[in-house]
């Protein structure tokens, strides 16, 4: 059924309007990062185009410039923070390290789980399930108190010893992941027809050669998509990062920290804001098919 | 081939325990388990212990007194107002953020040139930490420079005297801007994704029968949807009420109390160093979150 073609050119008018509504927070933030302080922070008129570009904001915040360089080339020391806090290449550094350790243990565990959730029969299966799922409903504010003394007793403090806190946050990140991953990696399985797994199984693979020749090969679409949205929900996470390390610092908590009690150095948090949105972006194209083929599994198939 | 599963096993030096063998679910399970038990039932377990203890500020030790926080918490004025704050919140975001993403994932349903684009960009808020999308609302909603705030005041719709997030009676809806933005795209992934898989044919003998679209809308879209709109309702309720980044960054639960929602104000008293009431306001939150999450899945018939 073909519709008008006045409705239709409407109808691309409204939705191209409606996207570039929820594109502007991210084109003004970008585009923050390469203006100059008085461009920001002008309370006369609003700047939009009419500024020099600058890559200042990045030099100092993916750089690590410091404070005596930026004056030498801005000819400007007015308001420019302390040493170096606004460098944050090893800020960078540690939330890579966290999201992608947590992304790989969680996409092995998960896989594990919820090959059996989807291919064996035991009793208690249903439950399992819920309360796996049931882990989501916790507020992470409630085991903050008890986790940290836990670290506290092992030694797992990042102040006390540095490798364990690196492995204290990433086992916080796989838990929080965990029942997602599970629900969606269990999805993915339950697409593959059971007979595939019996006649390798008559053929004379074990359970594990079976899972690990067989099954997985034919689930690495989804597998992709499961770990790119545990990378993304453990780059992303604040609370945890927040509240268990003092040292290793994640890029949202150390953006946080830019924000001070004289004021914000708004050039420098929306360079690294900037930076730390493009990871994300560039793996959730990559497997977008396949996560919006998840979601519809995920809560529709049945 | 005569070799079976049962032969393989049983040609193995040292027998397995059945459980430990890859056909139990056991080994499968384990470290999933393990995992789950160690970092969120035994904290959990704890969490509910210290809340049972009275913290003496001057000696800093805890002491035994199953009651008190407690009975505090439920007689503190804070707590009721953070509920308040908490079930605002949630609710007004679930409406406007559900009818967004209805409407969204409609206008952008279309097989034709240039959509597919158009969703992916869609998708893109997604992926920034809400720490950043918090502070791009700070930025934007700045008193004197913000480029939201500044508009607002230009179409006379807010006083340069009453910045929205320093005002009381503004600073919610401000700090639900960012949500709005951040989440509606989830809602448009999901409310999509059940599109995509209804059946074309109740669709095609309405229109034969001359139903006009608005008709077909809510008579077998929104019905046929019911259980999609059920399951993206209680994930993201479930989410909304847990909410934490938006407030702590962007006003801090302030001005005054007005934003402090049930996790803020936890996090609050986590600072201040008085734990057991610290855990008392976080159970407080987990009890909530249950009871209303159950209540919804029993009243709309939802099974996960």
């Amino acid at each position: 059924m073909e519709q008008p073609l006045l409705y239709r050119r409407l109808r691309d008018l409204v939705a191209i309007a409606v996207v570039a509504v929820f594109m502007f927070p991210i084109f003004w933030w970008a585009l923050t990062s390469i203006k100059p302080r008085h461009a920001i922070f002008n309370k006369d008129e609003v700047v939009v185009f009419n500024f020099e570009p600058t890559a200042i904001n990045y030099k100092v915040v993916l750089l690590g410039q410091s404070r005596s360089e930026i004056a030498i080339d801005s000819g400007n020391t007015f308001g420019v923070g302390g040493n170096s806090s606004y460098d944050s290449r090893q800020t960078i550094l540690d939330s890579m390290i966290i999201a992608v350790g947590s992304t790989i243990l969680t996409t092995f565990i998960a896989m594990l789980a919820s090959y059996a959730i989807s291919r064996m029969s035991f009793r208690g299966r249903n439950g399992y399930l819920n309360w796996v799922l049931g882990q989501r409903f916790m507020p992470p504010v409630a085991i903050i108190v008890p986790l940290v003394s836990m670290y506290k007793t092992l030694g797992m403090r990042d102040t006390d010893n540095l490798f364990m806190g690196y492995v204290g946050l990433i086992l916080m990140h796989a838990l929080i992941n965990l029942p997602i991953a599970i629900l969606l990696m269990k999805s993915f399985f339950d697409d593959v027809p059971k007979d595939v797994d019996e006649a390798a199984m008559i053929d004379g693979a074990t359970r594990w050669q079976t899972f690990q020749k067989v099954i997985m090969p034919m689930v690495r679409g989804g597998m992709a998509a499961t770990a790119v949205l545990c990378f993304i929900f453990s780059w992303t996470e604040f609370l945890l990062s927040l509240f268990l390390t003092t040292t290793i610092r994640t890029v949202p908590v150390k953006i946080t920290t830019f924000v001070t009690s004289t004021g914000s150095e708004w050039g420098f948090i929306s360079a690294l804001g900037t930076a730390a949105i493009i990871p994300g972006f560039i793996f959730i194209l990559l497997v977008q098919r396949h996560l919006v083929r998840g979601l519809t599994l995920g809560s529709l198939k049945e | 081939m005569s070799d079976t599963g049962a032969g393989t096993k049983q040609s193995r030096l040292f027998a397995l325990p059945k459980f430990l063998s890859g056909e139990h679910p056991f080994p499968w399970l384990l470290p999933a388990t393990a995992m789950m038990v160690v970092f969120g039932v035994y904290p959990l377990i704890y969490a509910i212990w210290i809340s049972l203890h009275k913290r003496n500020a001057a000696t800093r030790v805890n002491v035994w007194d199953p009651t008190y926080n407690w009975i505090r918490a439920l007689s503190d004025d804070r707590v009721w107002n953070a509920l308040f704050n908490t079930l605002t919140y949630t609710s007004l975001a679930l409406i406007i953020q559900l009818v967004l993403g209805m409407g969204i994932a409609l206008l952008l349903d279309s097989d034709r040139k240039g959509y597919g684009v158009l969703r992916a960009l869609m998708t893109l808020p997604l992926v920034v930490p809400p720490a950043v999308t918090a502070m791009m609302y700070l930025l934007m909603l700045d008193g004197s420079f913000g480029v939201l705030s500044r508009s607002l005041y230009a179409l006379h719709l807010l006083s340069p005297a009453k910045p929205i997030l320093a005002n009381s009676a503004t600073a919610l809806p401000g700090v639900l801007l960012a949500d709005i933005w951040q989440w509606t795209p989830f809602m448009v992934l999901i409310m999509m994704a059940g599109l995509r898989s209804l059946p074309k044919e109740p669709f095609e003998a309405a229109a034969i029968d001359g139903a006009t679209s608005i008709q077909a809308f809510f008579r077998l879209t929104l019905p046929m949807m019911s259980r999609v709109i059920a399951i993206a309702v209680l994930i993201r309720g479930i989410d909304l009420f847990r909410i934490f980044d938006y407030v702590k960054v962007m006003t801090d639960s302030g001005p005054g109390t007005a934003t402090e929602t049930l996790t803020s104000y936890s996090g609050r008293i986590y600072f201040s160093g008085e734990f057991p009431y610290a855990s008392t306001l976080a159970l407080l939150t987990l009890i909530f979150v249950i009871l209303i999450s159950t209540a919804f899945m029993k009243l709309f018939r939802v099974r996960l």
